[in-house]
């Protein structure tokens, strides 16, 4: 079925908002096609196989069965539960814990709105139903499981006609067997529903996270299931049977079969891409610390990585408001999800973004965007707000003529007089000086985006790459880094689809764990090696499922730690010993300090520490596709130039006002050619602006690499 | 109105008070305002993160009972980590205070004050703030702040609540005083502090925590100083406060001018069955609002009394939310919250009294102020909300190792029904917005069990709007004697609707809800009870109240909630005058139009 002898090309299909991106990779010589669909949001399958089918058709080289695998990213999941289009579920508790999803958390997402509303659950209470049975905090039964009474709520919830069922019944992360049992009764009288255990999909206390967590699983499993299997069948229709693998929230890839069952694991599916491609990049490069920073139309969403891999976090709400990357309140407005996802703060900063003077005199940027339709008021669509895409436009980083690589021209008088009307005058500035107090402002806030992946997890911008691509983020990245403090930036070629590429150079990841909850000067050691051991085994089998990934598995073992009475973990890698003895523990415990101290400041060396979770990650390794080198060398960038055109840069007292600058055809800039900014850079996807002070380097793939002059 | 007048000058804005000549114009960049403006944000956010983060008591690093902000060197607050409003009022008065209490002179780089005193700017003992200055070149920038509400500060019950009738009982008293010095824990400071504490072990995270947390917000805010320069730096801080000044006019003179007044009450004050008389007099005109409490009653030796800074917050937190959702909040802001509460009343307690349980007054006050407010912007407040600080507090000595266990938590109520939209069920309220413990978190901390945690059905306050259903709690010792306290309030009567909408149903406090050996009984609101193993305690808080005739409310909106089991059939039809057919879970449109003739005249009948 896969692993083909000649299986030589891979495919990745991310599906945007807007547009639906292919890209093929040829893994002997790193020769990379996209293809671009409009999407089809009614039935995204039918975008997908679109962009697929457009793929084959550029390159008839290509035959079907030379697909190694096709790896998807969607945000199915996800916009099931903003619609409010999820599965009808039951949801099966503890008696006396019925409304564990009406309360919540008992907060209110907003301090000082009256008028508030909580989330809505996605199970109604007449789907909520109780089961006399409970354990203690040590995993032990105080009251058995009434067969009974479940006999009774599983003929209810036939009766109800769901298409799934979540259980999470009060400490069943301690011991399972209750929930497994309600499982199987479940099971044995509806075999076809969809049922998920909390014991099984997230093993974590915390009974409403580990619940929120659950019902999404088991509520978008129809959904997803469905959805996967279309986009099997239509891939069989067109000869293409290779395993089709969905990329999960943590950045790893899964099977369909696997993202079926769990697809909690991918709500986030999208913006785990663009940090893969940016992590990738950046070790490829020889640069494992990276910040990912992708803009687009609508948000601009940051992430860290470091030594290669993308920064993972567990606290985290899907379908509410955007996440303040504060953690207070944020998330009250959505659902919480405990499973990893790429730590990533997404703001509502993007190209469509709308700039206004408040009541206060203020000049503010967002949250409102203009979106695609109508649009920044330099399309012409009929938008009357100026936006970010206008100021770019009025400070001549964007070329009127060459907007999407000459395919849509902008009116640049009507930006100018949008800017000059609702912000300049209001504020008794020029037009250049407001609409450069616009692109001021929204920086600002992605500044603040990059700080609170970077600053406040305790690492140095100034050790850090910045990786930016999507279709704004070429023209901000540059002065986001000096103002950030980040010394070098990277713009690799294509970047409006470079998030795509993502899809194709990720391992096959699969998430275990257990939980301890045992001091560290109490555990038995023992325990924690039959413990890892038994999630290896489980680990081995899925592998071997999964079947696709070539040679064994590798495992990678972390420990979720904590000084003894603290709420938060932090992810220790365990020590690389064979043995799990008492050195072990004092290295394991060694590295907690520090990790503790990098993060919050202090390490409290007396404190007992305590051992969480143990998490296992089994890898299986899918070889890297070669980058492609330019064909053109030369240190000239001469002969990329297109001319000069008058810039405002105004970052820096000698630059003020008006610069003539040279712009660049990046298609046509040489390996190795050097040269200094202010410059501007137009590939057809994307416009990079180099502000002075600043040295471009082309490098042997073509990626534009900017060094800070210092 | 604006009355602020911009004109441009070589390349900067000027902008010029019109209003109040005495203020200087100040030269700023609009861009780098905002800059900064944020950054300031942010400064105090980092320092929220770090501080849940590492802090070790459930209230704490759970629940996020506690507030972090940003002072100017004139002890002004300047920004602030969007937590729990009740806190943020509080700082406004205890910063200067402290700071004037203990000399400027005498605070150095690296050191931090420690303070709780209800007398001095506080609120309760509980509530303890540290915070020390920031220096940038030898000079003073100004202060960080963070406040955590501590499980326990000692006094006469775990979790230092109950129906006290002096400060003295309620715990240790911390007038401003080094708890760092020059970067160092001062030991013997703390040492005093920690011997009069139930829960050493948590405490000493807690503390740690707060001291990391201002760590953590110093260096930042040298980092903008050394970004900016000292003297942009002032200017920008200064001009982010005239900001919000004049946001703050423009947004009172959008409440329509009168005098709007209101009485309230607590149902009794834990000693004599007299109710607490609550009464404001709100005077709107123009760019100004004043809140005067005359008429309130005199402070009592029971768990009433207020203190001035906790009314102060509730004044606060009510005008701010009938503002813009963007509305800054910081000295801008709270210089325009005027009031007039008499000292030795129970909305301005003076020494001797005991303030814990003054956060009843509090948040009924906050509750009185909109009502108050109603009929000038009916379509901005809610009807009553659960109005109460539903305190529960409990201690356990644990059998193995001695170590003495508190637990404090805050519980959430229905909340007040609006004019377009019903009052959700089970969430906090006004100042408050704590999560509750996850019960598996408060298990495997105490040798105690919540055996039930649930919506309370039918007791909405009906309405057009429907009010939200209370919540019960029960917390049950299988096998350790424990001590108990409730502080809450209304076990007489449940919140009022509003506009014709009705009251929720009132507040139970149980004991031995269903013990296979004893008869349940009723606790007071304000009691402190030693229980057996095998006990359980059964915390019921209210309903919100209803917004408009439940007559007149959409009868599928009744239907969804009796399908859902929120309310039972026969109240749809008492109280909404809904008929739902028994077979097909549908409304009955002719017994329903029966039904609300016969409750329409006997209403206005009655």
């Amino acid at each position: 079925m896969t692993g083909t002898a000649n299986a030589q090309f891979r495919i990745g299909v991310d599906i945007g908002g807007t547009f639906t991106d292919a890209t093929l990779v040829d893994s002997t010589t790193g020769q990379v096609t996209t293809s671009k669909v409009l999407t089809t949001s009614s039935d995204p399958a039918t975008g997908f196989i679109q962009s697929v089918q457009k793929l084959l058709d550029l390159d008839d080289t290509v035959r079907p069965d030379a697909i190694e695998h096709v790896v998807h990213a969607t945000t199915v999941a996800t916009n099931a539960i903003i619609e409010g289009k999820t599965a009808k579920t039951a949801f099966v508790t503890t008696e006396g814990f019925r409304d564990m999803l009406e309360i919540a958390r008992q907060i209110r997402p907003s301090l000082y709105d009256l008028q508030f509303e909580k989330p809505p659950p996605l199970v109604p209470r007449q789907l909520c139903f109780e089961v006399p049975e409970r354990l203690d905090a040590k995993g032990k039964v105080v009251t058995p499981l009434d067969e009974k009474a479940l006999a009774e709520v599983v003929e209810r919830i036939a009766e109800s006609g769901v298409e799934a069922v979540a259980v999470c019944l009060l400490h069943s992360y301690r011991n399972p067997d209750h929930e497994q049992r309600i499982g199987k009764a479940i099971a044995a009288r509806l075999p076809n529903i969809i049922i998920s255990l909390s014991s099984d999909v997230v093993p974590e206390f915390r009974e409403y996270l580990r619940a929120s967590t659950t019902v999404i699983n088991s509520a978008v499993a129809p959904i997803v299931s469905t959805y996967l299997a279309s986009i099997t069948e239509k891939l069989h229709a067109a000869d293409i049977t290779s395993e089709l693998l969905v990329m999960q929230s943590s950045g790893g890839v899964y099977p369909a079969k696997a993202a079926s069952d769990n697809p909690v694991f991918m709500v986030e599916s999208g913006p785990a891409a663009g940090a893969v491609a940016a992590a990738s990049l950046g070790t490829a490069l020889g640069f494992p610390n990276v910040i990912s920073f992708d803009m687009g139309g609508t948000t601009a969403k940051a992430s860290l990585i470091r030594n290669g891999q993308p920064n993972i976090t567990k606290d985290y709400s899907v379908g509410g408001a955007a996440q303040s990357g504060t953690g207070a309140f944020g998330g009250a407005s959505g659902y919480p999800i405990r499973t990893p996802v790429v730590d990533l703060v997404e703001i509502g900063a993007g190209g469509g973004s709308i700039a206004w003077v408040d009541s206060g005199g203020a000049l503010r940027v967002g949250p409102h965007s203009a979106g695609a339709d109508p649009g920044p008021v330099c399309y012409g669509l009929g938008g009357e707000e100026p936006t970010i895409t206008d100021a770019n436009l009025v400070l001549g980083r964007l070329d009127p003529t060459y907007f999407a690589g000459g395919e849509m021209s902008l009116d640049l008088a009507a930006a100018q007089e949008a800017i000059r009307n609702h912000c300049a005058e209001p504020l008794g500035l020029t037009t250049e000086e407001a609409a450069h107090g616009i692109i001021e402002i929204a920086n600002t806030a992605m500044v603040n985006a990059l700080r609170l992946v970077s600053v406040q997890r305790g690492h140095d911008p100034r050790d850090f790459l910045l990786v930016a691509f999507g279709g704004a983020g070429p023209a901000h990245a540059v002065r986001l880094a000096e103002q950030a403090g980040i010394p070098r930036v990277l713009i690799p070629l294509g970047p409006g689809t470079a998030s795509a590429l993502g899809l194709l150079v990720t391992d096959m990841r699969m998430e275990g764990s257990s939980t301890l909850i045992v001091r560290s000067d109490e555990i038995e050691l023992s325990q924690i090696s039959s413990e890892f051991e038994r999630l290896e085994n489980a680990g081995r089998e899925a592998h071997h499922v999964a079947a696709s990934a070539s040679g064994d598995p590798i495992f990678e073992r972390a420990i979720e730690m904590r000084y003894w009475g603290q709420s938060f973990e932090l992810s220790v890698p365990a020590p690389a010993r064979d043995e799990i003895d008492q050195a072990w523990m004092n290295e394991l415990t060694e590295s907690f300090h520090d990790a503790h101290e990098t993060a919050y400041g202090f390490r409290a060396n007396d404190e007992p520490v305590e051992l969480v979770n143990l998490r296992l990650t089994t890898v299986g390794k899918i070889a890297r596709p070669q980058m492609r080198k330019l064909e053109s060398t030369g240190t000239d960038a001469s002969i990329a130039s297109k001319g000069e055109r008058p810039v405002y840069f105004a970052e820096t007292p000698e630059t003020k006002g008006i610069v003539q600058t040279v712009v660049y055809d990046r298609s046509k800039l040489p390996a190795g050619a050097v040269f200094n900014g202010p410059a501007i850079i137009e590939e057809p996807d994307a416009t990079a602006v180099i502000q002075p002070s600043w040295t471009v380097t082309v490098d042997q793939f073509g990626n534009l690499s900017i060094e800070h002059n210092s | 109105m604006l009355s602020w007048l911009m004109s441009r000058e070589h390349g900067t804005i000027v902008l010029t008070n019109n209003s109040d000549k005495k203020v200087a114009s100040h030269r700023i960049d609009p861009i780098q305002f905002e800059v900064v403006r944020s950054a300031l944000t942010q400064v105090a956010e980092e320092m929220a993160v770090a501080l849940r983060r590492s802090a070790y008591s459930t209230n704490v690093k759970t629940r996020q009972d506690f507030s972090c902000a940003f002072f100017d060197r004139d002890g002004r607050p300047i920004s602030q980590a969007f937590t729990q409003p009740v806190h943020l009022g509080s700082f406004v008065e205890l910063i200067p205070t402290s700071v004037e209490t203990y000399g400027a002179e005498n605070l150095n780089p690296g050191d931090m004050l420690v303070v709780n005193n209800p007398f001095g700017g506080g609120s309760h003992l509980n509530d303890v703030t540290v915070f020390g200055p920031v220096h940038h070149d030898g000079k003073l920038v100004g202060y960080v702040a963070s406040l955590a509400h501590h499980v326990d500060v000692g006094g006469g019950a775990p979790a230092s609540i109950g129906p006290f009738q002096e400060i003295f009982q309620e715990g240790v008293i911390i007038p401003p005083v080094k708890l760092v010095k020059n970067g160092e824990m001062n030991e013997d400071v703390f040492k005093l502090l920690l011997a009069q504490i139930r829960s050493k072990r948590v405490t000493t995270g807690d503390f740690r925590a707060q001291v990391a947390a201002n760590t953590v917000g110093a260096r930042r805010l040298v980092d903008l100083v050394e970004k900016y320069g000292a003297e942009d730096f002032d200017k920008y801080v200064a001009a982010v406060v005239d900001y919000t000044d004049r946001r703050t006019r423009a947004e009172i003179a959008n409440i329509p001018d009168g005098v709007y007044s209101k009485e309230g009450f607590l149902d009794y004050d834990g000693f004599t069955d007299q109710t607490v008389k609550l009464k404001v007099v709100i005077t709107v005109e123009g760019e100004t609002v004043f809140f005067d409490f005359d008429g309130c009653d005199p402070q009592r030796r029971a768990p009433v009394n207020s203190t001035k800074a906790m009314t102060f917050s509730a004044c606060a937190y009510a005008l701010r939310a009938l503002m813009a959702p963007d509305m800054p909040v910081n000295t801008g802001f709270y210089r325009h919250v005027r009031m007039n509460a008499k000292p030795g009343t129970v909305v301005h307690a003076v020494h001797p009294a005991p303030v814990v349980g003054g956060w009843e007054t509090q948040v009924r006050v906050n509750d009185m102020l909109f009502r108050a407010f109603a009929p000038g912007m009916p379509t901005k407040i809610a009807s009553s909300t659960k109005a109460m600080m539903a305190q529960a507090g409990f201690g356990i000595i644990d059998r193995e190792n001695g170590e003495y266990h508190c637990n404090y938590e805050a519980l959430a109520g229905g909340y007040g029904a609006r004019a377009t939209s019903d009052g959700p069920d089970a969430v906090q309220q006004h100042g408050q917005n704590t999560e509750n413990a996850p019960v598996e978190e408060v298990e495997s901390h105490f040798p105690m069990r919540v055996s039930r945690l649930s919506l309370i059905e039918d007791s909405e306050g009906p309405g057009r709007f429907r009010g939200g259903l209370g919540m019960r709690r029960d917390y049950h010792f299988p096998d350790d004697p424990a001590t108990f306290t409730v502080l809450s309030d209304r076990d007489i009567q449940g919140p009022q609707g509003i506009f014709g909408g009705m009251a929720g149903r009132k507040a139970y406090y149980i004991l031995n809800p269903d013990h296979p050996n004893a008869e349940p009984s009723e606790l007071t609101s304000k009691c402190v009870i030693e229980l057996e193993p095998g006990d359980t305690v059964s915390f019921q808080t209210p309903g919100g109240g209803g917004y408009g005739s439940p007559i007149e409310r959409d009868p599928q909106k009744v239907l969804k909630d009796v399908i859902g089991e929120k309310i039972n059939r026969q109240r749809a039809k008492d109280f909404y005058g809904v008929v739902i057919d028994e077979n097909s879970d549908s409304v009955n449109e002719t017994e329903t139009t029966k039904a609300r003739e016969k409750l329409a005249s006997s209403r206005t009948s009655n």
